[in-house]
């Protein structure tokens, strides 16, 4: 474990660069989402970023409508939309619609997808659908003092070479690790680390055929569009959404802005 | 059909739909099988528990007690009605303050400074007498009872005990055909109906939702309480031997508070066998561990999402109502005012249920908040008897300090035993406060489904009453 | 004062009209708008959807199996059917009555509201199977197209209807019946016929008199080299290879039901531990995709860890997390057998020795 307070007073890590500034958030400069299990500590961690102070019950469904807050940190403006908790984004329900469109049509600057430490593995399932959608992605791995009573140890530095995007543990109650994901913030927006994302590997049997044909079929026709295979899966699922998107093109708005990024970032 | 020539969009979603009927509805399932499968590998490489040794787990033994088959159900009841109690008897003390200051003090103050600027007494009637004292009513009537219940109840839900409420209580909403968070809502609703309807939104099932909806009004709102606990200390109470008055009474109250429940278990049952037909549908629901509140936070949260969020909505409603109840206590037509008209005229249906035009009239004009209905009923009771000396004149509510007095206006507006008991079956089956009207229309957006859960336990109220009513009488005579 | 018992009597009385009037599927007002639903509307659609049938069939309609159909006069028929000739829908020709390209596209598009509602039933309500097609029967007639892509689009625009026949697209394509002889079945394989050769008439004779007929479902027992096995309309049917090719089937979804060799999940007890192997075909829709969120996958470990009174619902633990299921839901999990290892004799808690 790190010494925390060593950490708090060094210049990066200063939380005194953290100016929340609740819901009044009339000029930003990047939009950050927030996704998460139920009961993974989704709302403390908003609340921490933004001085807000959001109640979000137990279940999944508390939270039909997002709710939005703004921070600022080393002279960036942030917006953050606290999307609504949920265990999976692949089905029709209205919760999870809201935070699948919000990943891939609202084009958040980064998503942070809040991670419950002990249980990793059912967590990883949400971790791993937001990284089918979107490059920029952080996991901020929390309660992990719950993890440590239970004698849990996640090797997060292999976790976050894996996943091939910054994994940050905090204790969100305590307010630990904060300071280490607003720097991961910082450092994903402005291109200072490059996310190199996990793709599922395989979708078993005949149907990957069926997969790869559609997805070389959207590769064809838009050659920019970083997330080809997801939107593949998505319209083998029917997806209005995207059916709608692909036929006025509003998905191409996706591949060109993610596009100039990445050749920013190659510069 | 003839096929226009498609652009490559079109062609790119047509050969997706034929694939889709090649590939058969296996995707989905084999997506989230290989996600699983990567998720697993992952977890296995980068997690590792140190100590394999079991150590006693609280949660399990927490859980263990709570949904035991013997002690579940009582704790649950106790927990309940701690919550319960708590809330009556601390509310007692600060809507007397406010109550003090808003009407007691402030009231007069008004009247005279509306009187020294020369205000036309017909218009200081209105804003003063209707429309600020059903505000003034409405606050100190429900702000404290919330303030209190609501922290409490949000204090159960984040330590994680309200989950194995629906837990345990899915077995009895699953047999009526209904969703096993219900349980909540309805527990909710005993905080505020109108919050109860939009706790709803964790139910996913639509059908399931509306008869969650239809249903919560069977739970015993805050605003509710009060009367139910003057009316049966008056009447109920009042019929026993004084040493056995106190318990009676409570247990009148409690036994409403239950009948609601079966009535909202029934209902259930009969709307998922007629029309929201229909066998109760899946229902999986996180446990999750048991954390410790975070007390300052939570109370600052409620009150401020729940509290004040139900309180201004009954606020908006009661400013027009106070001034509605002014209004037909002061306009007369041929000598007598319009209420006196409509309890008049509405007295032969009402005795026929075993109330009277007053309560009638009162739960009319009363409709958007109940914590009114009271000193609505006082206020129109002395009107109508022409009860001299209670009360500041025509069209000001009140209430009165002492239980006796009012007991007294009671008896001399013609109240028997029966219309007691009557009227506190009426207060638990009548149609939902307007807040909660509107309340039910924002979450359902559907005319239909407001109007069968405004109008369909008024109907069941007037039968209830009738049956009552008729077969006291018939066992009397 | 009014007599109460007269009140009573008369209160009853009241009741009990308006529960004659009211009585949902039974009183008169159902029985009123039952009489109302043979509309012209309903009448033309249910003839369009009658000629579509047999011609899948390959079955010649007739104006008496129209009358049959829609239980209606051999006159009525011949009306409805000059009517349809009138508007361009139908028309009659060597092979009987017959479906213009018009009439066709409209009746696909019935048989596209009559299949998404019956998804609808299956996916999103908890209407019980066997009313899926009676109430898509009703409904067909009453949703406007329009309403039914709204729906369409908020299902995730399905393909298949819950029995596994394709939904139309809204523009009226439907895949192409893939045919295959009955021989190219496997065994566990459900099919439904679809035609049966006349040529050489000796073979159809036989096949015939075996009371084989298309629109039957099979399912498939035994294939040898020397004959195959099936069971149709619950009776057991052996063909020899040669009969078996001159009867024509599509391939249902049916049989990827996985059987009764698993036990479902529900027959564990408090403590047991198994290993999922999967979700029944019969649990679809929101219902199957939300187990499988909370990780009901194959290979998933789950232990029992409460249960409330009456054992409905049960808690389990999956992934780490306590998640509570109904009976009903749980016994469409199915586990591998043998695989739940009972736990030491000292790991049990005093209570539960009790």
């Amino acid at each position: 474990m790190i010494d925390q307070s060593k950490c708090e007073a060094c210049p990066v890590h200063n939380t005194g660069n953290l100016k929340r500034l609740g819901i009044n958030m009339d000029k930003f400069d990047f939009v950050v989402a927030l996704a998460g299990n139920p009961n993974t500590g989704k709302s403390t961690v908003f609340n921490n970023l933004t001085g807000l102070k959001q109640h979000t019950g137990n279940w999944p469904g508390k939270t039909v409508t997002r709710a939005e807050g703004g921070f600022e940190f080393n002279n960036s403006r942030y917006k953050l939309i606290d999307l609504p908790g949920t265990y999976s984004l692949l089905s029709t329900s209205t919760d999870e619609e809201i935070a699948r469109d919000f990943i891939l049509f609202g084009q958040p600057d980064v998503t942070i997808v809040v991670v419950d430490a002990t249980r990793l593995e059912r967590n990883l399932n949400l971790v791993l659908q937001v990284l089918e959608i979107t490059e920029r992605a952080i996991v901020c791995l929390n309660l992990m003092d719950e993890a440590r009573r239970r004698y849990i140890e996640i090797d997060e530095r292999t976790l976050s070479r894996d996943l091939g995007i910054p994994v940050i543990p905090t204790e969100a109650r305590q307010g630990i690790g904060i300071p280490n994901l607003l720097t991961a913030i910082d450092e994903v927006v402005n291109g200072k680390f490059i996310c190199k994302p996990y793709r599922i590997t395989g979708t078993s049997k005949g149907l990957a055929k069926a997969v790869e044909y559609i997805t070389e079929k959207i590769k064809r026709q838009f050659p920019l569009l970083p997330n080809a295979r997801w939107v593949a899966l998505r319209l083998l699922e029917g997806d209005q959404k995207i059916i709608d998107a692909i036929r006025s093109g509003e998905i191409s708005g996706i591949a060109k802005r993610n596009s100039v990024e990445e050749n920013f970032a190659a510069v | 059909m003839t096929k226009i020539q498609l652009n490559e969009k079109e062609k790119l979603i047509a050969s997706a739909n034929t694939l889709r009927w090649e590939i058969g509805e296996s995707l989905h399932d084999s997506i989230i099988e290989s996600i699983y499968t990567d998720a697993a590998k992952i977890a296995n490489k980068v997690v590792k528990v140190k100590e394999q040794k079991k150590k006693y787990s609280y949660d399990q033994a927490i859980d263990r007690i709570v949904t035991s088959k013997w002690l579940g159900f009582p704790i649950m009841f106790l927990m309940l009605s701690v919550v319960f109690w708590v809330t009556i008897e601390g509310a007692n003390v600060p809507s007397g303050l406010i109550a003090n200051l808003l009407v007691d003090t402030l009231h007069p103050v008004l009247k005279d400074f509306a009187s020294s600027i020369g205000t036309p007494s017909w218009l200081s009637g209105v804003l003063i007498d209707g429309a600020y004292l059903a505000m003034a009513w409405v606050i100190s009537v429900m702000l404290p009872p919330m303030a209190i219940f609501f922290p409490l109840f949000t204090l159960l839900e984040d330590f994680g005990y309200l989950p194995r409420v629906a837990f345990n209580m899915d077995n009895l909403y699953r047999k009526v055909g209904a969703h096993g968070k219900q349980a909540l809502t309805m527990t909710m609703g005993f905080g505020c109906n109108a919050a109860g309807i939009i706790a709803t939104r964790i139910i996913d099932s639509p059908r399931e939702r509306i008869i969650a909806i239809i249903t919560n009004n069977f739970s015993l709102c805050n605003g509710r309480w009060p009367t139910q606990i003057l009316i049966a200390t008056i009447f109920i109470g009042g019929a026993v031997p004084a040493y056995l008055a106190g318990i009676v009474s409570a247990a009148a109250v409690v036994g409403i508070a239950l009948l609601g429940i079966i009535f909202s278990l029934v209902v259930s049952w009969g709307l998922s066998k007629t029309i929201l037909k229909g066998e109760a549908s899946a229902f999986s629901l996180e446990l999750p561990p048991y954390r410790p509140p975070r007390i300052l936070r939570t109370l600052y949260t409620s009150l401020i999402d729940r509290t004040i969020f139900v309180l201004w909505r009954a606020v908006v409603f009661a400013v027009p109502a106070g001034i509605v109840i002014w209004l037909v206590a002061n306009i007369t037509i041929g000598g007598t005012s319009i209420a006196e008209h409509f309890t008049n005229w509405s007295d032969p249906f009402a005795l026929l249920v075993g109330l009277n035009g007053v309560i009638l009239l009162a739960y009319i004009i009363a409709i958007p908040a109940n914590e009114i209905v009271v000193p609505t009923v006082l206020m129109l009771t002395v009107l109508v008897a022409g009860i001299a000396g209670v009360g500041s004149g025509d069209g000001v509510m009140f209430e009165l300090d002492s239980v006796a007095d009012t007991s007294a206006i009671l008896h001399a507006g013609g109240w028997t035993v029966l219309t007691g008991i009557n009227l506190m079956l009426f207060s638990l089956l009548h149609n939902p406060c307007s807040t909660t009207i509107y309340t039910i229309y924002k979450e359902t957006k559907s005319i239909k489904w407001t109007v069968i859960s405004s109008i369909l336990p008024v109907m069941m109220g007037f039968a209830v009453c009738f049956f009552v009513t008729q077969v006291w009488r018939l066992i009397a005579s | 004062m009014i007599d109460p018992l007269l009140a009573l009597l008369v209160a009853f009385a009241v009741f009990g009209i308006f529960a004659v009037l009211f009585w949902p599927g039974k009183g008169i007002y159902a029985a009123y708008k039952k009489a109302k639903r043979n509309t012209s509307r309903v009448l033309i659609e249910d003839t369009l959807k009658h000629l579509y049938d047999y011609e899948e069939r390959n079955v010649h309609s007739t104006l008496r199996s129209i009358a049959g159909h829609l239980s209606v006069s051999s006159d009525d028929a011949t009306k409805l059917v000059q009517k349809l000739q009138s508007m361009g829908l139908v028309e009659s020709g060597q092979d009987g009555i017959q479906l213009t390209s018009q009439g066709r596209s409209y009746a696909l598009r019935v048989i596209r509201i009559h299949r998404l509602w019956e998804r609808y039933l299956a996916d999103e309500t908890s209407v019980k199977e066997t009313e899926w097609h009676l109430e898509a029967e009703e409904k067909e007639h009453n949703i406007s197209i329009e309403e039914a892509e709204t729906l369409a689009a908020q299902m995730g625009n399905p393909v298949f209807d819950p029995h596994g026949d394709p939904i139309p697209t809204k523009e009226g394509e439907i895949p192409k019946r893939k045919d295959i002889s009955l021989s190219g079945l496997r065994s566990g394989e459900f099919g439904r016929i679809t035609h049966i050769e006349d040529e050489p008439q000796a073979i159809y004779i036989q096949l015939v008199a075996q009371g084989l007929y298309p629109g039957m479902q099979v399912r498939i027992m035994d294939v040898g080299k020397n004959r195959i096995k099936f069971e149709v309309n619950g009776e057991e049917c052996i063909l020899a290879p040669l009969f078996a090719a001159n009867v024509h089937v599509v391939p249902l979804l049916k049989q990827e039901d996985i059987t009764s060799e698993f036990k479902s999940l529900s027959s564990l007890r408090k403590g047991e531990k198994a290993v999922v192997a999967g979700i029944s075909k019969a649990c679809r829709g929101p219902q199957r995709r939300r187990l499988m969120d909370l990780g009901i996958v194959p290979g998933t470990v789950v232990t029992v860890e409460l249960e409330s009174i009456g054992r409905d619902p049960v808690a389990y633990n999956i992934k780490g997390a306590t998640i509570a299921i109904r009976k009903k839901n749980a016994d469409q999990i199915y586990i591998h057998p043998k695989v739940g290892e009972p736990r030491a004799y000292k790991e049990f808690s005093q209570e539960e020795l009790n």
